[in-house]
């Protein structure tokens, strides 16, 4: 059974692990939008510990996080991000398109083109008969696609045991989402599909797990699909370099200031389960391995540029 | 002993063995279940196979898309049925952004063996129900795209494309579905055991010595009927199918026009940007490119309605038959 004192540990290392990437930004290493989950930490951190490496996982161009509660490797991830030839995906990929076939992880950097991908994987499941689930985590801007009311309304005639994890930042870039979704929620859309749909403050940790143990294990006893609906806050741009000028500076400092890793640790102290040097031993230790990790990373090679030609077709071409 | 199927019923074939061969293969799309598809190529596969492997499907092209990504990725492999080529405009996303490139972007981690099969070509079903599409999957680096033009290829390329590790886009001709062995002056021999036909290997349907040409799907039956009429007038006249655009046999074309000096390319796709002129440019790379070049293809115009209009606008024997006097200097 995870503690709240792992799930800590766990958000931890997830921002520990963004503040990383954020470094290679100015240096150059990384191009392209990085786009950091920093200020979610608690949504995917409540995800971790329920699901096995026979469940899948679809995630989106803001996966960090979601990889490392599925149990990806991180320096493998972090080589991906810096792109080395060592990444997960040997470089082929970038920070959006992160794929580990042995835990069924993939992520995409379509808004909203997880969700079919997850009803494939637990129509997979279904035809194997065996009982693992597919979960795809999205943002607020994919609960207006397409993708996703096909999906949903697949997931629910069939009775599928998918489970949409919608990471509600409020902002779709600049759109707040008051003023790009006709319901108040996301949760309230999810009769239309016959799935269950849950909201959960995103900033707790232990109310994200409760809610997901719960959908998880629904949908592994045929119970159909699941949204769960977590607020949050994205404490950075859209991306490193967003000017980010839709959101006023009065909002951000207020929102920010409700940290889900502050309010983990508050309530670990308060309840006793961990003393504060307990938890700053083990921040200080994260931190290091972080930075180990980095410099290590930092001392492999780039793809080599013959290479790019790789990998297009699985069969030799005439 | 010619077994007198129509080109639907040889994918059915080819389906039904290729399913019986391996468990991991399933079937998804509109109407592909207790129809067996609006054209019968999935023909009794549900009662053999049972819902679940053989599934009707909401309209929801992403959704089905995506699900086949989901599948492939979960170790199945998947044949999608989207009923008409013209559909895919809905579903492009699935199909470029992940079934073409998650092999690539996963660094080769990952294998997307998925059939997107479909049919294209004109009937006088008009603007969005007659496209053939292929030169746009072929711009599209990741898919192998096949087309093939008669019954026995039709079972050895499907047969093909479902063992293939790669995604393959099948395009099937909607006038060659329902055509039987019978009315086709090759391709009638279609085995009743299970056998290929290796994807990126063209094929001289009728070899000559004049005029080369290439061409693929239901067009090759056109130019085999023009190359009838013209040797009566004294030409011989060579075809080459190419049954699939990628990959694509230069090879074959290369060492047919070497020996004929004259390359007709015939295309039922749109001219500009497209097959035809793929072939002219890498034929001229390799220096290879004859003196007397012409292409048919529908002149960049949408297919109109009025069979009247198809007919002007879509190749068939006489307009082949046409400018190959032309090409040869004849009248």
């Amino acid at each position: 059974m995870i503690t709240l004192t792992d799930r800590y540990g766990y958000m931890v290392w997830m921002r520990r692990f963004e503040l990383a990437c954020l470094e290679g930004v100015p240096t150059r290493e990384i191009h392209g939008e990085l786009h950091s989950g920093i200020g979610q930490e608690a949504i995917a951190a409540g995800m971790a510990g329920f699901l096995r490496s026979d469940d899948a996982m679809s995630s989106t161009h803001r996966n960090h996080l979601h990889a490392i509660a599925k149990g990806v490797d991180m320096r493998a991830m972090l080589a991906e991000i810096f792109e080395r030839e060592t990444g997960l995906c040997g470089g082929f990929g970038g920070h959006m398109h992160l794929f580990d076939p042995s835990l069924k992880f993939s992520a995409t950097g379509i808004v909203g083109a997880g969700v079919p991908v997850t009803v494939g994987h637990a129509h997979a499941a279904r035809l194997r008969g065996s009982d693992s689930v597919a979960v795809a985590v999205i943002g607020d801007g994919a609960v207006n696609t397409g993708a996703f009311h096909e999906a949903m309304n697949v997931a629910g005639v069939m009775r599928l045991p998918v489970i949409v994890v919608v990471e509600n930042n409020e902002w779709a870039i600049s759109v707040p989402f008051s003023a790009a979704s006709a319901t108040e929620t996301v949760a309230e859309r999810a009769p239309a599909w016959a799935a269950v749909g849950e909201r959960v403050d995103g900033n707790d940790v232990e109310a994200v797990a409760s809610a997901f143990g719960a959908a998880v294990e629904r949908g592994r006893h045929g119970g159909g699909p699941t949204i769960i609906e977590a607020t949050c806050y994205r404490f950075r741009g859209h991306f490193e370099g967003d000017a980010d000028v839709y959101r006023t500076e009065a909002e951000k400092e207020q929102r920010r200031a409700i940290d889900p890793l502050a309010l983990t640790r508050d309530r670990l102290i308060a309840t006793q389960a961990a003393s504060a040097d307990e938890l700053a031993a083990m921040e200080n230790a994260i931190s290091q391995a972080v930075e180990q990790m980095l410099a290590s990373v930092r001392a492999d090679a780039l793809p080599a540029a013959d290479t790019a030609t790789h990998h297009i077709f699985v069969e030799e071409m005439p | 002993m010619t077994r007198n199927l129509n080109v639907s019923q040889c994918i059915a074939e080819a389906l039904l063995q290729e399913m019986e061969a391996d468990s991991s293969v399933v079937v998804l799309g509109e109407d592909v279940g207790r129809h067996g598809g609006v054209f019968g190529s999935t023909r009794g596969l549900q009662k053999i196979f049972g819902a679940d492997r053989v599934l009707d499907t909401p309209i929801s092209e992403t959704a089905i898309t995506g699900m086949a990504v989901g599948l492939a990725m979960d170790g199945y492999r998947p044949v999608l049925e989207i009923m008409f080529v013209d559909f895919i405009g809905v579903c492009l996303d699935q199909v470029y952004n992940a079934i073409a490139k998650n092999h690539y972007m996963s660094g080769g981690r990952v294998r997307m063996p998925i059939v997107i099969k479909t049919a294209g070509g004109c009937i006088g079903s008009g603007a969005q129900h007659s496209q053939c599409l292929w030169g746009t999957f072929a711009h599209l680096p990741g898919l192998k795209v096949v087309a093939p033009s008669n019954p026995r290829d039709a079972k050895g390329l499907l047969a093909s494309a479902v063992q293939s590790d790669d995604p393959v886009v099948f395009i099937e001709h909607k006038k060659l579905l329902l055509t039987r062995a019978d009315d086709f002056p090759f391709g009638t021999n279609v085995p009743l055991e299970r056998f290929t036909i290796p994807i990126g290997e063209a094929s001289i349907v009728r070899p000559g010595d004049d005029v080369s040409i290439v061409t693929l799907s239901g067009t090759v039956l056109a130019a085999y009927d023009a190359a009838e009429r013209l040797a009566e007038e004294g030409l011989s006249v060579e075809v080459i199918d190419l049954r699939s655009v990628v990959p694509l046999d230069m090879d074959t074309i290369e060492q047919s026009v070497n020996r004929t000096g004259r390359l007709l390319i015939v295309d039922e796709d749109y001219l500009s940007f497209g097959l035809s002129g793929e072939i002219i440019a890498r034929l001229v790379e390799r220096g290879a490119l004859p003196a007397s070049v012409r292409r048919l293809a529908v002149p960049d115009v949408p297919i109109p309605g009025a069979i009247t209009l198809e007919e002007a606008v879509v190749p068939n024997s006489d307009s082949i038959a046409k400018i190959l006097r032309a090409m040869c200097g004849q009248r």
